[in-house]
């Protein structure tokens, strides 16, 4: 009898710590963001998203970013600090999202035995970085995911970041496992997948990300004008 | 102690893989090769034995998922993972419309609710090699994809409105003994977001090293599949927030080496 | 619908009230057209277009358009279920002008089973807007586009498979007016053709699907106007008044056919041909390609029926492609006469003429030599290795990437450009008198593709011709 409690009671243990049982409260944080329309048609009225002025038609402006410190433990429905996923960064430290929380991110999905794309993808990363005056570095982390967790770990993610000068505070490498990076790329809407085993397709999209953990502003395609991915950040970071 | 603590957890798992990975109403599926629509550069794919769910998640089993798991209610469900239309057609967070029979696939459910549905019942979602090999079965054939009919069959559901209203089970028994991977509703898939297209379909066939990296162009082996065509096309339309009307899903499971 | 009417109304009043004021100013580029204020765009279905732009000025437009698939009649007694843009097939008529900026929103119905997205012709941009608006049902998208281009454009959906997207109704026309509008005239109609491929033959009844196989081979089962048989005849004929001026703004979906677009019994005299700024006149039958449009105008001068056809002439009597123009009014005897005379004719033997046929003698191909195998195989590793970064005529990013195009860096020094690729580089260098600083890696090729890559880029886009063996990498590598 005694046995059977304690199976049970384990059990009862076991439930809660299967995936689908990170059972968070659901957060009711409102939006940080509100926005007004520039004319002020209707005065002083501020809605809490994206829109446009019910009266002149106009779009509506954002009237204050989000703010910089998150206070409290609060995080929003959008944020991916909802994701429980583990990874591994490149100094093989085990993390999860929320550890990098309180910073604006920049991430980019990659895999570092890429020939095609991947390169530019990454100078696209380091032409945004050079572009960020320095004082708005220390509230960045550009965080390059791989999209093959199988071949790179931390070891070769290190290796890699050295190997392409990017091996500062700011930058960080994620290895993750399989069903978290798919995980991942569906919250970022990143489609891969496997040619070879040494090879992915995949899409070529830079996301900005702001210090709670919702997605700001994405970039999609290769060697396009980073401005407005650089505004992004300037904005979240000030 | 701890090989006790670990030895208590080992059969508690296997309780549990009991308890609720129930393995009634699924059917084992024996792996094989073969060329799918659009394979990995179009060469051969290879599927592990595995078992398939025989119907697809019916709106009764969503309902009791929902009242175990709150996290998952039309209330509850967080923005990152679903969107507005998530269980739209629900009257409240436990209850579905009197009108809605309990029988019909459930659908306006997100990837990552029906993802989190399967991994409740010690499964997972199937990948998009799995269920297309499963559904290219006929009656009597496991790849029927040659006949004619076969098209036309799945051709005449795109025809057919409202489906997925139809209680699950009314559609003929594939070869494998599954039945309604065609003619009921749309079903997720595990990497349904492996399918690399854009929508312009012109250009799709081409590799497009701007938007996509890699060497992927997407050939299809068999361009007469168009029936396949548009379940692609579908898979390459959504994102893993959505619910639809037409898109249910069911559940798979790994065959555990034998210990 | 009718809740729009007004504010239709309203935005015209607004229009006219300023209109007066307006100046036509001619653009050179039509990009540099300013817009200003929003207006929502009238769509109509066929056979009906919206209100000519006359005079305005380049406005925002906003255009809704919804994607419904749904059951219609094909002719009597033959049922098919149709995909469209805006419940008609075609699709609701969109009437810009140059210069206007149209965010166009594409609503995908929840009850539709398939994503669909929208190419319109009208568009400069990739995919004619097939990308921007790729959408899942019970989905919407939004993108815009500002209309540069004057002239008479189709519009289609181009979802895999196309050709199905297309066959099941999913076209339209956009016109893009110049400045200051089209010429007036009295009546205009929209017409297009569009050919449909079903299981059953041509009257099979019950509800049809479409046929793939017969759509490949071209082998059409209708070919009509608007949709279905009888959709411009009897009550639907378009009409008009003798001495009115008509014109049609026709247009070719496809998926397959080519239109011989011909009026019995009159002559066009002004063609817009292919729906661009080209007037032709005195016409007798246009050639409207599939994916394309004209303009038509004619002065209708006597009473009568005339008949629109696809002067493919089966097409015309055996498969749909029929339609009706009433003109009302007076007879004009000196224009034409009716029936004057009968008599008997007897006419002699026909002869038989035969076609003369050719055979054309294909040349063999000339086997590649050595070195062009070396060029072939470096210019394949070149597009999978080194073009994201060197782009596919080496002309290399400003800022970002050294070109190898005519490089001084490049032909200085083979040994140095073979160590380049097999070690990496980083740090400053200059090439053709441009800074760059930037990371290359090293490539992870064997010595064979290294010695193929670099002959093909030293013998491409004017470098010196050198031609790099295996036993020059491995020398280098070696060091």
């Amino acid at each position: 009898m005694k046995n059977l409690k304690i199976i049970l009671s384990t059990f009862v243990l076991i439930l809660s710590i299967t995936a689908c049982n990170s059972d968070k409260t659901k957060n009711t944080a409102a939006d940080l963001a509100v926005f007004q329309c520039p004319m002020q048609c209707e005065g002083d009225k501020t809605y809490d998203k994206e829109g446009s002025c019910p009266v002149c038609k106009m779009d509506l402006k954002l009237l204050e970013a989000s703010s910089k410190d998150m206070d409290t433990d609060e995080i929003s429905e959008a944020s991916i600090f909802n994701l429980t996923s583990k990874w591994h960064n490149e100094e093989d430290e085990e993390i999860q999202l929320t550890d990098l929380k309180g910073k604006t991110m920049v991430m980019v999905m990659i895999y570092t035995s890429c020939k095609a794309a991947c390169p530019r993808l990454v100078a696209d990363m380091r032409n945004i970085e050079a572009q960020i005056p320095d004082e708005n570095i220390k509230n960045l982390e550009f965080v390059l995911i791989s999209i093959d967790p199988e071949t790179d770990n931390p070891e070769r993610l290190k290796a890699f970041a050295l190997e392409n000068g990017m091996d500062d505070e700011q930058w960080t490498f994620l290895q993750g496992t399989e069903s978290g990076v798919r995980e991942f790329a569906n919250v970022l809407s990143v489609k891969y997948k496997e040619i070879s085993p040494i090879d992915f397709s995949h899409s070529n999209i830079i996301s900005v990300f702001n210090s709670g953990g919702e997605l700001i502003h994405q970039q999609e395609g290769l060697g396009v004008d980073n401005k407005e991915t650089i505004e992004a950040i300037l904005q979240l970071t000030q | 102690m701890k090989t006790k603590v670990f030895s208590l957890l080992l059969l508690c798992l296997m309780v549990q893989s009991l308890m609720i990975g129930q393995t009634k109403d699924m059917v084992l599926i024996e792996g094989s090769r073969y060329i799918p629509l659009y394979g990995r550069d179009s060469t051969v794919v290879e599927v592990n034995d595995f078992k398939m769910d025989i119907y697809p998640v019916t709106t009764a089993e969503y309902i009791e998922f929902v009242e175990k798991y709150p996290k998952w209610s039309k209330s509850k469900v967080i923005s990152l993972f679903a969107d507005e239309s998530y269980l739209v057609n629900w009257k409240t967070d436990l209850k579905v419309k009197d009108s809605m029979s309990t029988k019909r696939p459930i659908t306006y459910v997100s990837w990552f609710a029906a993802k989190a549905y399967c991994e409740c019942q010690n499964k997972r979602l199937p990948t998009v090699d799995e269920w297309e090999y499963v559904a290219m079965a006929d009656e009597t054939t496991k790849d029927a994809r040659v006949k004619p009919e076969y098209n036309q069959q799945i051709l005449a559901w795109y025809e057919a409105p409202r489906t997925e209203e139809n209680s699950i089970g009314k559609t003929k028994k594939n070869a494998w003994g599954v039945y309604d991977l065609h003619g009921l509703v749309w079903e997720w898939t595990l990497d349904f977001n492996s399918v690399l297209i854009t929508g312009e379909s012109r250009k799709d066939v081409d590799k497009d090293s701007n938007l996509f990296c890699g060497s992927a162009a997407v050939n299809a082996t068999d361009l007469m599949n168009y029936a396949a065509f548009m379940r692609y096309a579908i898979r390459g339309s959504l994102k893993a927030r959505y619910s639809m009307k037409n898109l249910g899903f069911r559940c798979v499971q790994d065959i555990k080496e034998q210990q | 619908m009718k809740t729009l009417k007004p504010i239709i109304l309203s935005l015209a009043l607004i229009m006219l009230s300023c209109g007066d004021s307006e100046k036509t100013e001619q653009h050179s580029d039509t990009a540099e057209i300013p817009v200003s204020r929003e207006m929502i765009a009238e769509l109509t279905s066929p056979p009906n277009v919206p209100t000519p732009v006359g005079r305005r000025k380049a406005k925002k437009l906003i255009v809704n358009m919804e994607i419904l698939e749904e059951e219609g009649e094909l002719t009597d007694g033959v049922k098919y279920v149709y995909w469209t843009f805006g419940g008609s097939v075609p699709g609701s008529f969109i009437r810009t002008r140059v210069g206007d900026e149209v965010e166009f929103t594409l609503s995908n119905h929840p009850d539709n089973k398939l994503p669909h997205n929208i190419d319109l012709h009208a568009v400069s941009g990739p995919g004619g807007g097939a990308e921007s608006s790729f959408v899942a049902p019970g989905h919407e998208k939004t993108f815009s586009f500002k209309t540069l281009n004057p002239g008479l454009y189709v519009y289609h959906c181009a979802t895999a498979p196309v050709g199905m997207h297309i066959a099941n109704g999913m076209y339209g026309l956009i016109l893009v007016e110049p400045e200051g509008g089209l010429p007036q005239v009295d009546k205009e109609y929209y017409i297009m053709q569009g050919d449909f491929y079903t299981k059953g033959k041509n009257g099979e009844r019950g509800l049809q699907p479409f046929d793939m196989q017969k759509a490949v081979d071209e082998n059409a089962d209708y070919v009509v106007f608007n949709g279905s048989v009888g959709a411009l005849t009897g009550d639907n004929a378009i009409t008009a008044k003798v001495g009115e001026t008509v014109r049609l703004y026709v247009g070719n979906g496809g998926p397959n056919l080519v239109s011989s677009f011909h009026v019995i019994g009159e002559i066009f005299d002004k063609v817009h041909v292919e729906g661009g700024d080209l007037i032709n006149e005195n016409v007798q039958t246009t050639l409207i390609p599939a994916g394309g449009a004209a303009i038509v105008e004619f002065k209708v001068d006597v009473p009568g029926t005339f008949i629109l056809v696809d002067h493919s002439i089966f097409r015309a009597f055996n498969k749909g492609a029929l339609g009706m123009l009433k003109v009302e009014g007076e007879e004009q005897k000196k224009i034409y006469s009716g029936e004057i005379r009968e008599g008997i004719y007897l006419p002699e033997g026909p002869g038989i003429q035969n076609m003369p046929t050719t055979n054309e003698i294909v040349e063999s191909e000339i086997p590649a030599k050595s070195f062009e195998e070396q060029m072939e195989f470096g210019k394949q590793i070149y597009m999978q290795t080194c073009f994201a970064c060197h782009q596919a005529e080496g002309q290399g990013i400003p800022n970002a990437f050294p070109p190898l195009a005519n490089s001084d860096y490049l032909n200085a020094d083979v040994d140095r450009a073979i160590g380049v690729v097999v070690n990496g580089l980083s740090g400053e260098i200059t090439v053709n008198g441009e800074k760059y600083n930037s990371v290359m890696t090293k490539q992870m090729i064997s010595s064979d593709d290294v010695a193929n890559v670099l002959t093909y880029v030293y013998n491409s886009w004017g470098n010196s011709k050198k031609v790099v063996t295996k036993k020059m990498v491995d020398d280098v590598k070696k060091k």
